[in-house]
């Protein structure tokens, strides 16, 4: 069900909100699978594609950015132009960014008129190279598609390699899987708190945030033997802790660290700086983040209340409390409302996780239908939004794969969400996406 | 020199000039030689008169029964100097640079050099105005030369035009004034205070001020250079001596009126502060080769105007000290001014000529084959204006600024207050025209990604402009002595001998710094480029010893991107949008988007071809075009009641005349 | 009232010592260290193979070459090896029976152009999966404080002595590298930052990647690990001027 809108964000049109309340998930190259989601029933639809131009071109635009070469993620270029109009270049190497990705603005001086980011830079061929590998070593590859959204990639692969197989898989192992995901998207989530803060120039902030998330990824180094979990999902991974008295320790540290965020987030929200300059700022409208198939943080923060861990539900998360952020605004301050509502709300899956943790094995979990002879789909929650995973396995190697990364989503929407912006905002922009040019480049 | 002669060069002088007009119809060069020469015969009298003193030609009689001569005092020769010198550089480019068909441009152009050296020369205020209006209509010739569709030149020439006569106009009500008050036209003869007095000063203010471009007329400055894309010889000419003449006139009538009030100072530099201001932040955004360099010379006026202010609200309040060095500031000024914006304009003329738009963002690099003499000297005249040190505007700059910081001596609180506020634009201003200035070297000489390396350069071009930039340094770092030099003329100004505010302390020999109060503020041009050579003979020397790595030269770093070119690097235009947006308010920017238009395509947002422009206006241009309405408007209605065209009304009229005169002579009688 | 400086207060003073201080457990995680054999054996033929990056050999582990999957630890390895593993050229990192070197304190590399009190660095991203740019970036937290040792990190490689290159150099990041590599003025240093440069990591003999960082430009020093810990890049970095950390076998 949809949560009432409170007020349609900035750029919303009347009428097209009279069009079915859903966005494509996912589509397949040679066009055999596409996935659906429908927002206003909660629920996820596979089949073949329905008749909707339009997705074609958002298809496309997801296609085509995780092949080599230099690819435009962000969408078709906006032909703008006008007197003394010109592209500023920004990249591929900007310290602004982490990554290594160009953007190329159109502006007239201190505004960007249309923004066109370029991908292609960082392509490591991960899903043409993996084809022909076993499923564990496919995965170590997977787990470095990008390091820091490592737990959800190797969890919705491994999950569509599951289920091309028809392999059932223990409990145990979801249940770990789901440890990893949360830790994962609670580092994330702090982490983008402490870029965007640096953007802002709360340096106090920023510092307490970084080192908040330097403890998590300490916590998740201890727990999981690897501070970004790689090997951590596969057997004959690194040593893990999940034994009950590594558990009892992992809840006890888990207590400090989110009274610490819940402090920290208080004085965040009262430092009125702060909040006037994510305010208003990347106002992405509801029917841009539609069309575009937004999905993750961005999403919720339109007012639409998908999320893969609700909608698509998986062992353990079916048995697990979890409610959504109400945030419809769109800016950067709603994306990073409905981050902070997801930290809280991690934290709190990790507690029933763990206090529900039954003592020795409790079984395997049957497989999950799959979508086609020996063909699987994976979806999970990562922590930048909906991921899908598209895997074909022939004798217990990977005979295809194809992948929609919350990434290739979002980069049309942000670089529509920044159009009649200021130089200045690129920044909060983009740490409140949360996005990397890595999950594009795959 | 004896007398006689000196009488005798001066009197050539000017008669050059005229003659070089009549010998231009024969061949263009001959004329501009000519003015050369006249222009060196001019100079030459001028350092002479500075030297011993003043000369005077014999007499004549004008055409309203007052003796004439041409005489030139010490405050003529300032300007006489200072115009001489823009005049030698113009003339040599000209004599290159001046590719018309007809002579007219040559014509027009000695007509207006020749009446301004007459009306710098004048003894009297007839022949001033005989000169006056003869500059005005030759500049109007110079004007109509300009290449470009013939609609817009000639109503370009005609605005100029019209602000030249209004200018007359008003100078003629002060010539008045001064007649009805002292009884003679000599420039002599001094006016007591009273209300008199200020119906000159306000008549001279606004007609001298319309001449230099002054809000709220700085479009007569900007709008016929700019809109009507005049040669470059002619926009020197007008932008440097034009105002020059006007300054001179400015200087001359306010000198002949004694006991100034403090409100005439106190106008004087609320209005100069705000032409700075305006001129400055118009300039930073403008994107016209020519039209930059125009609100630039309005910024440079105003800061005379700012002066000279100051100067006569100290002699108001009995502020000596202050007095002489305000006053030496305003000449400076002037000085300063000429001669490094003929340097910019003659360097934007040969932008011109090789890209052929006047349009920065076209240029964008595009130049080609400069000198780098020409270079050196562009860079140095436009760092000039922009107040870079060691050169000429850096000490005209810090001696206008030092005069306003010392406001707090005025004794009254609201005339502090004034310079307080004056203080703000001025130093406002200066940063904008920083910005102005940099953007215009930057975007047409200084940077050939598109042209290749400095190259041999046109021909004389290199040298002329090279040695504009020479002279402005020189101004620059022998300061202290061109001031000392320049006593005279603030003494033919104050009535009184006056001593230049040179001095030295703090070890650096007498004579070598410019003081601008006792005590207040010390500065030592020549011991800038001194002490910078000094101080890099320790590298220099390391550099020598060959102790340095071999140098390596790297590519451009644009974020690893290739250091491409096309559509991809920062405008002229997008260099100052940050000014456009921060002064909206104050330039009313505001984006206009034509072909707009949020297509759905299937569900898929996509964004129509669409232009994007942001404007900025003129406040006052819609003021003129508003005043222009309504007297168009007043004029219809009027033509439809008093001249209907019909002869009966007309018999009418002259009925009614007839029996006004009759009833009158019988009244009378 | 809740405040920042009381928040500042209550966390008090928590930059790690490192490198006075050995490095403690917290900040090296199980993986961290590299793996060295647990027995004196060579290596059978079946650990040999379960390694997916082809870092052991019979000789002993490529160190350069391991990305820290441990696979190999049933065949009798274990991470074990010292936190400070960077070193100055290639054939270091092959390890032969380290344990012969038990005892052995291995101390720091001669200087690199005298930048011991300041270095400034520049960060290129030539196609990582971003671990190894955030553990670069945790340098700035404070609990590593690069700022304190006089590592300053640049925005323009123009103010820059030494290049960090992250991740495996992909044929579109090439040109931009060699631009990078060109635009840092001399003297400048090149530190490889994770197995990825240094042997192509896991994505090793990929079409459309470069085998090695080694082949673009001249590498000083190689920081092994998939991602390295921040202690150990800042040891890489250390031992660039000289100041590293006496390398310790346990």
């Amino acid at each position: 069900m949809t949560t009432p809108v409170r007020a349609l964000p900035r750029g919303a049109e009347e009428g097209v909100d009279a069009a079915p309340l859903g966005a494509l998930a996912y589509a397949s190259e040679d066009g055999s699978l596409a996935v659906y989601n429908d927002y206003e029933v909660g629920r996820s639809v596979i089949g073949p594609p329905p008749d909707f131009a339009g997705l074609r071109t958002v298809a496309e635009t997801w296609r085509r950015s995780s092949k080599a070469g230099v690819s435009r993620p962000g969408g078709p270029v906006d032909p703008i132009d006008g007197y003394g109009v010109f592209t500023f270049p920004y990249g591929p190497i900007s310290m602004g960014v982490p990554e290594s990705g160009k953007f190329e603005v159109r502006t007239y001086g201190e505004r960007i008129l249309g923004l066109s980011p370029v991908a292609g830079f960082k392509s490591r061929r991960i899903l043409s190279s993996v084809v022909g590998s076993t499923i564990p070593d496919a995965a170590l590859r997977i787990e470095r598609l990008a390091g820091n959204f490592s737990a959800a990639h190797t969890a919705a692969f491994l999950a569509a390699a599951e289920s091309a197989e028809g392999r059932p898989v223990a409990r145990e192992e979801l249940r770990i899987r789901a440890l990893g995901q949360e830790l994962q998207r609670i580092y994330n989530h702090v982490h983008v708190l402490a870029r965007i803060a640096e953007a802002a120039a709360q340096n106090v902030g920023a510092a307490q945030s970084h080192a908040l998330a330097e403890d998590l990824l300490r916590l998740q180094g201890s727990v999981f033997g690897h501070r970004w979990l790689f090997g951590a999902f596969l057997p004959g991974g690194p040593r893990r802790a999940t034994d009950r008295e590594a558990r009892e320790k992992l809840a006890a540290r888990l207590v400090p660290l989110a009274r610490t965020f819940s402090d920290l987030w208080e004085l965040f929200l009262g430092s009125r700086t702060f909040v006037d300059r994510i305010q208003s700022t990347c106002v992405v409208p509801r029917t841009v983040a539609l069309q575009w198939g937004a999905v993750g943080p961005t999403l919720r923060a339109c007012g639409v209340d998908w999320d893969d861990r609700l909608r698509v539900p998986t062992v353990p998360y079916n048995d697990l409390f979890l409610d959504l952020p109400n945030e419809s605004d769109g800016d950067a301050l709603a994306r990073l409302l409905v981050r902070a509502h997801e930290v809280r709300a991690s934290f709190l899956l990790l507690e029933q996780l763990l206090d529900r943790w039954p003592s020795g094995t409790d079984g395997d979990e049957p497989p999950a239908a799959n979508v086609g002879p020996e063909r699987g789909l994976g979806r999970v929650e990562s922590p930048s939004g909906d991921l899908v995973y598209d895997v074909y396995v022939k004798d217990g190697r990977v005979a295809g794969i194809g992948m929609r990364s919350a990434s290739q989503a979002n980069f049309p929407v942000f670089a529509r969400g920044l159009r009649d912006g200021v130089f200045t905002d690129f920044h909060f922009a983009w740490e409140s996406f949360g996005i990397v040019f890595a999950e594009v480049d795959a | 020199m004896s007398n006689d002669v000196l009488a005798i060069l001066l009197v050539l002088a000017v008669a050059t000039f005229f003659l070089g007009a009549a010998l231009s119809i024969v061949r263009r060069s001959l004329g501009y030689l000519a003015a050369l020469v006249g222009s060196v015969l001019l100079l030459s009298t001028a350092v002479v008169v500075l030297l011993g003193g003043p000369v005077s030609s014999p007499n004549w009689t004008g055409p309203l029964g007052e003796p004439e001569s041409l005489s030139m005092d010490a405050l003529s020769a300032f300007f006489a100097l200072a115009a001489s010198i823009v005049w030698i550089a113009t003339s040599v480019y000209s004599i290159f640079y001046d590719d018309r068909r007809s002579p007219m441009l040559a014509i027009s152009y000695c007509l207006t050099v020749g009446s301004i050296a007459l009306l710098v020369n004048a003894s009297s205020e007839v022949l001033f105005l005989i000169g006056w209006e003869t500059m005005t209509l030759a500049s109007y010739g110079m004007i109509l030369q300009a290449r470009g569709a013939a609609e817009r030149v000639s109503s370009a020439a005609f605005v100029f035009l019209a602000f030249g006569e209004a200018s007359t106009l008003f100078v003629i009500l002060a010539v008045a004034g001064l007649r009805v008050g002292t009884g003679s036209f000599l420039f002599g003869a001094h006016l007591g205070p009273g209300s008199l007095a200020t119906i000159v000063f306000v008549a001279a203010l606004i007609g001298f001020g319309l001449k230099m471009g002054i809000a709220p007329f700085h479009m007569s400055e900007w709008l016929p250079i700019a809109h009507s894309s005049a040669p470059s010889n002619a926009s020197a000419v007008l932008s440097s001596t034009l105002t020059l003449a006007g300054a001179y006139g400015l200087f001359r009538m306010v000198s002949l009126l004694n006991s100034p009030p403090l409100w005439w100072g106190a106008v004087m530099l609320g209005i100069g502060a705000v032409s700075a201001l305006l001129g400055a932040l118009f300039a930073a955004v403008s994107e016209h080769t020519k039209g930059l360099p125009a609100y630039s010379t309005i910024e440079n006026n105003g800061l005379i105007l700012v002066a000279l202010g100051v100067a006569l609200l100290s002699r108001s309040d009995g502020l000596e000290e202050l007095f002489v060095f305000a006053l030496f500031a305003a000449l400076y000024q002037a000085l300063a001014h000429a001669v490094a914006k003929t340097g910019l304009f003659l360097s934007a003329g040969y932008v011109e000529h090789t890209s052929h738009t006047f349009d920065l963002n076209a240029v964008d690099g595009r130049v080609k084959g400069t000198s780098r003499a020409q270079l050196l000297g562009t860079v140095a005249a436009t760092l000039s204006l922009a107040a870079g040190p060691p050169l000429a505007g850096f000490v005209s700059e810090w001696m206008v600024l030092e005069a306003l910081f010392q406001s707090y001596r005025f004794s009254q609180s609201w005339v502090q207050f004034v310079g307080l506020l004056a203080g703000a634009a001025v130093a406002l201003a200066a940063g904008l025209i920083l910005v102005a200035m940099v953007k215009f070297v930057g975007f047409s000489v200084l940077w050939r990604p598109r042209g290749g390396p400095p190259g041999n350069g046109a021909p004389g071009l290199g040298t002329v402009v090279g040695g504009v930039g020479a002279t402005v340094v020189a101004i620059g770092v022998l300061a202290p002595w061109i001031l000392q030099f320049l006593a005279p003329t603030a003494s033919a100004f104050a009535g009184y001998s006056v001593a230049a505010p040179v001095g030295g302390l703090l070890s650096v020999p007498q004579g070598w710094s410019i003081l601008s109060g006792s005590p207040f503020g010390i500065l030592s041009p020549p011991m800038i480029p001194l002490a910078l050579a000094i101080g890099s003979l320790v590298g220099l020397g390391y550099y020598a010893l060959g102790r340095h790595r071999p140098r390596r030269r790297a590519a451009q770093w644009m974020a690893g991107s290739a250091p491409g070119l096309d559509g991809e690097t920062y405008t002229s235009f997008g260099y100052s949008t940050g000014i456009r947006i921060m002064m909206g308010s104050v330039l009313g920017t505001r984006e206009v988007r034509s072909d707009v238009g949020t297509v759905s395509v299937a569900g898929v947002d996509s964004v129509e071809p669409y232009s994007v422009d942001l404007e900025v206006f003129d406040s006052f241009k819609l003021f003129y075009a508003a005043l222009v309405r309504l007297g168009n408007g007043i004029s219809d209605v009027l033509k439809v009641w008093i001249m209907p065209g019909r002869l009966g009304r007309y018999l009418a009229y002259v009925l009614v005349v007839v029996l006004a005169v009759v009833i009158y002579i019988a009244a009378a009688y | 009232m809740p405040s920042w400086i009381g928040q500042a207060l209550r966390t008090g003073i928590r930059t790690t010592l490192y490198p006075q201080r050995p490095a403690s457990e917290v900040e090296v995680p199980a993986t961290g260290r590299p793996p060295v054999p647990t027995t004196p054996d060579p290596p059978s033929a079946d650990v040999i193979s379960s390694c997916p990056s082809g870092a052991i050999s019979s000789s002993g582990v490529d160190q350069g070459k391991c990305i820290r999957c441990a696979r190999c630890l049933p065949g009798g390895f274990a991470f074990r090896g010292p936190v400070e593993a960077a070193m100055g050229s290639r054939s270091e990192l092959l390890q032969d029976a380290p344990l012969s070197a038990v005892g052995r304190v291995l101390g720091a590399l001669p200087p690199l152009g005298g930048f011991a009190r300041s270095l400034h660095v520049f960060l290129v991203d030539a196609g990582s999966c971003n671990s190894c740019n955030l553990e670069v970036m945790a340098l700035s937290n404070p609990l590593y404080d690069s700022q304190r040792l006089g590592i300053f990190f640049t925005n323009s490689p123009r103010h820059a002595d030494a290049l960090l290159v992250v991740g495996v150099p992909t044929d579109e990041m090439v040109p931009s590298l060699r631009r990078a590599y060109e635009a840092l003025p001399d003297p400048k240093v090149v530190i490889a930052v994770g197995a990825c440069p240094i042997s192509g990591g896991a994505f090793a003999g990929t079409p459309g990647l470069a085998t090695s960082l080694d082949d673009l430009l001249p590498v000083d020093i190689y920081v092994p690990g998939c991602p390295p810990t921040p202690v150990q890049i800042l040891d890489g970095i250390l031992r660039a001027v000289g100041r590293g950390r006496p390398r310790e076998v346990p």
